[in-house]
């Protein structure tokens, strides 16, 4: 049987296809967007193997260690450009990246080479790999331990036998040591001496209140005097602990073979984690993953935000968001409120919901213009004025800060919230309310009563393409109180607990930093990556965590399908 | 003043009628209305009505759709407030108080006319708090005086022994007529004076229907009632007073048996016999 084509574009089919075609695409765009960020990113935690060869160049010939990153092919033409012998006939040449590591010793620790010149290619199994504090991942031969400076063991040799082992284990129980220590170290410079330097500071400011006002009360000062004095008197005891801790941990170093044949000594107090690549079994590579993401998730940035973790900034986009929700629900529904149930619709109601419509298109920037000039200068340059007068010429809330980022985004975001709200109140039958009314409840008590929580769902609705919009925004954030580091998490042990005038980091405007303005590229890449699908998730959860709430929301006042 | 001078009016034209079907003579009078007209804008939709509503009895309201009867109910609470356009002039006396007058507490007044409307309307909460709504809307939060309230409230409702083991589930998940029941133990229990139901057995079944039927007998020993129904049948069945309304004119009110069967007015009969409406 046959169709003519009017009848198939009657049947309605081709929009059909149309759609399906559309919705497809969408969906293999999206999947292959995160599929791209989750596999790139999530890559970069697995202990690569370290590949060891020779790399001839002209007459020179060298050895090489490092990590196969990327290969791709380049023409010809290019290469005979820059310099590169390519044999006739050939079109295109394949190039290898590798990480070598060791940019204290070496100029880069990226380095670009023609596949067909490196030779030998072996994976020998007793290469170490250390991620350190500073310059980046180290690769070579674990030769020796020292304390001291005086030789503990030594091992030469290149093949996996059991003094190299024993050496290993050796090497690893320090390591323990160090990290252990470290650990110390760092529990007291962060939260000991870190709430010592706070009280102190808090003291200063009393003090220098105090002189504002002209005080002469001689108790409030000697007060703290005293209480310095003791802060002082602690700060000392930490110090001299610190100095020990300090020389506990230089105690050991180790000293390694690396890829031209130099003998290097690096202390062990600079290793964050030390490896075997090549002699690690699948589950050891597993298990070295999950290490690596979790630190990854849960530890501070390090090296200009290229190595370490990046939880302060998950924890900065998280506390900013939940921020803005707070401040945006209650001013969004009241608006909304208003709007749908008190004011006169006419011109000037009409006028305003006009106006609400196009705030929500306004660019972001905008918004982070007028929170720098409006909140930050303006409002916070008040309140210091006002309140923190003993700070200056510091600025307290004259800066940028998590609060004033939360309330640009809440401004930014409002207008979703209120048209939401205004969809959910219209929505509610009249029968309802009349029912309400009908039993003796004010016009108010119907609404906080009745109307309000069945509008919830609706409400949650606006809230969570709030979050949605927010949890994405950089631009704004970067004039309003988001750095690249900050020194400290806003909620911590220190009274008032949520410090809202600090700086903060976010997930969005980390992927800009360690993408764009990092110094190392190569390096900062994978992390791009990974941030970014990071970045997603955090939105994802963000997200679906309100879907939940409106979800039960929504079972619970379901008599809107009546 | 003028009030008393169009009472007395009525008073002469029922006498004038000579054998009235209307006589209130031994009734307590509720509600009284005076010359009340309402429009919708320009569109005049009750045209001075006149009428006396007997205590503890039940008056129900007859007409063809769009007759004004729901429109006349609604006004006995105020319920047409919330129409912007509305606009009204008359008076209504609820026990001899002008609920129009300018003092007057709208919430307070709807608190002593209760309303059932068309449709069930429960709040998506549990029966218990759907019945508990109007008390705690007065303020009212001690526990054992809610309870017992709610108890009796239902029982008023004939609903107690179908709810009791599932008073704290959500009320969505009656059926229609236990709903219906609900929304009226709903309205008792804040114990209003009187109890407004606008076609309550409509959008039920048959059997419902008879058991909202029953109720309003039960619950007429307690309240004054007033019902508008489109059913004749139903209003023959449970009402002791009928008002026949045609075009925003009150057109005859009697006591119900007369009314049914010798109407005075040939609009009354044309209606009541199936001749149009």
């Amino acid at each position: 049987m046959r169709y003519s084509v009017s009848e198939w574009t009657k049947s309605g089919s081709p929009w059909v296809w149309l759609n399906a075609g559309a919705v497809a695409i969408c969906v293999i765009m999206v999947v292959g967007l995160l599929g791209l960020i989750a596999v790139r990113g999530l890559a970069h935690f697995w202990p690569a193997d370290v590949i060891q060869a020779t790399y001839t160049q002209g007459e020179q010939s060298r050895r090489i260690m490092g990590e196969m990153v990327q290969q791709e092919m380049v023409p010809a033409e290019q290469l005979r450009g820059a310099g590169v012998e390519v044999p006739e006939g050939v079109e295109a040449m394949r190039r290898d990246l590798l990480k070598v590591g060791n940019r204290d010793f070496g100029s880069a620790d990226f380095v670009w080479a023609m596949d067909h010149l490196i030779t030998d290619k072996t994976y020998p199994e007793m290469i170490m790999a250390a991620e350190r504090l500073e310059w980046g991942n180290f690769y070579g031969y674990l030769r020796e331990i020292r304390e001291n400076g005086e030789t503990v063991t030594r091992y030469e040799g290149h093949a996996k036998s059991d003094e190299y082992l024993n050496l290993w284990a050796t090497f690893q129980d320090r390591l323990d040591r160090v990290l252990e220590i470290r650990e110390q170290i760092l529990e007291i410079e962060k939260h000991k001496i870190g709430s010592i330097n706070y009280e102190l500071e808090r003291l200063r400011l009393k003090e220098r209140s105090l002189e504002l006002k002209q005080s002469t009360d001689a108790q409030a000062y000697a007060d703290i005097e005293a209480r310095r004095a003791e802060l002082n008197a602690d700060y000392e005891v930490l110090q001299q602990d610190l100095i020990d801790l300090y020389t506990q941990i230089n105690r050991d170093s180790f000293v390694a073979e690396i890829a031209d044949g130099r003998e290097v000594e690096i202390s062990l107090a600079k290793v964050v984690r030390a490896f075997l690549p090549n002699n690690m079994g699948t589950g050891d590579k597993l298990m070295h993953y999950a290490a690596k993401l979790w630190e990854f998730l849960s530890d501070e940035p390090r090296e200009a935000n290229t190595e370490g973790g990046i939880f302060p900034a998950i924890f900065g986009t998280v506390m900013m968001v939940i921020l803005m929700s707070v401040l945006v629900t209650p001013f969004g529904v009241i608006a909304a409120v208003y709007l749908r149930e008190y004011a006169k619709q006419g011109f000037v109601t009409r006028l305003i919901r006009i106006a609400v419509n196009n705030l929500a298109g306004v660019p972001s920037i905008v918004y982070g213009v007028f929170g720098l000039g409006f909140f930050v200068y303006f409002l916070g340059g008040t309140i210091d004025d006002l309140f923190f007068p003993e700070a200056k010429p510091a600025p307290t809330f004259g800066t940028g800060g998590l609060m004033w980022a939360s309330i640009t985004l809440a401004l930014l975001t409002v207008p979703v919230v209120i048209v939401a709200t205004e969809e959910g109140l219209a929505r509610i039958p009249r029968s309802v309310r009349e029912g309400s009314l009908a039993l003796g409840a004010t016009k108010f008590e119907t609404l906080m009563k009745v109307v309000l929580p069945m509008a919830s769902p609706a409400m949650m609705t606006g809230v969570i393409l709030a979050i949605a919009r927010a949890a994405g925004e950089v631009a704004p954030l970067m004039l309003v109180g988001v750095v690249k580091l900050a020194p400290s998490l806003p909620l911590d042990g220190n009274y008032p607990f949520l410090h809202l005038d600090q700086k903060f980091m976010h997930l969005g405007f980390h992927i800009y930093d360690v993408g764009f303005q990092s110094p190392n590229v190569e390096a900062a890449r994978p992390l791009v990556y990974a941030t970014a699908f990071l970045l997603v998730v955090v939105i994802a959860l963000l997200n679906f965590s309100a879907i939940a709430i409106r979800n039960h929301l929504r079972e619970k006042y379901k008599a809107l399908e009546m | 003043m003028t009030s008393e001078a169009k009472t007395h009016a009525i008073d002469i034209a029922s006498m004038q009628r000579g054998e009235s079907n209307l006589n209130l003579a031994d009734e307590q009078i509720t509600l009284q209305v005076q010359d009340l007209r309402l429009s919708y804008g320009d569109k005049e939709a009750l045209h001075g009505i006149n009428m006396d509503i007997p205590k503890n009895r039940v008056t129900a309201f007859i007409g063809p759709s769009g007759c004004g009867k729901s429109t006349l109910l609604r006004c006995f609470n105020r319920m047409n407030d919330l129409v912007d356009s509305c606009n009204i002039t008359g008076k209504i006396l609820l026990d001899g108080d002008n609920i129009y007058d300018r003092t007057v507490n709208v919430a307070d007044l709807r608190r002593r006319v209760g309303m059932v409307f068309q449709k069930p309307n429960p709040f998506p909460k549990s029966i218990y708090e759907n019945v508990a709504y109007g008390l705690r809307i007065q303020g009212i939060n001690k526990k054992r005086v809610i309870d017992e309230t709610v108890e009796w409230a239902l029982r008023s409702a004939a609903l107690w022994d179908e709810v009791k083991d599932r008073l704290h589930e959500s009320a969505l998940g009656m059926s229609g007529g236990q709903q219906q029941r609900l929304v009226i133990a709903r309205t008792v229990a804040v114990k209003p004076e009187v109890l407004l139901l606008d076609e309550p057995a409509s959008a039920l079944d048959p059997i419902s229907t008879l058991k909202i039927e029953e109720l309003i007998h039960e619950l007429k020993d307690n309240f004054t009632i007033v019902i508008v129904t489109h059913n004749m049948q139903q209003a023959a069945r449970v009402s002791d007073y009928t008002a026949f309304m045609y075009m925003g004119d009150l057109i005859e009110f009697g006591a119900t048996d007369a009314l049914f069967t010798k109407p005075e007015k040939k609009q009354t009969e044309d209606y009541i016999t199936g001749r149009y409406g």
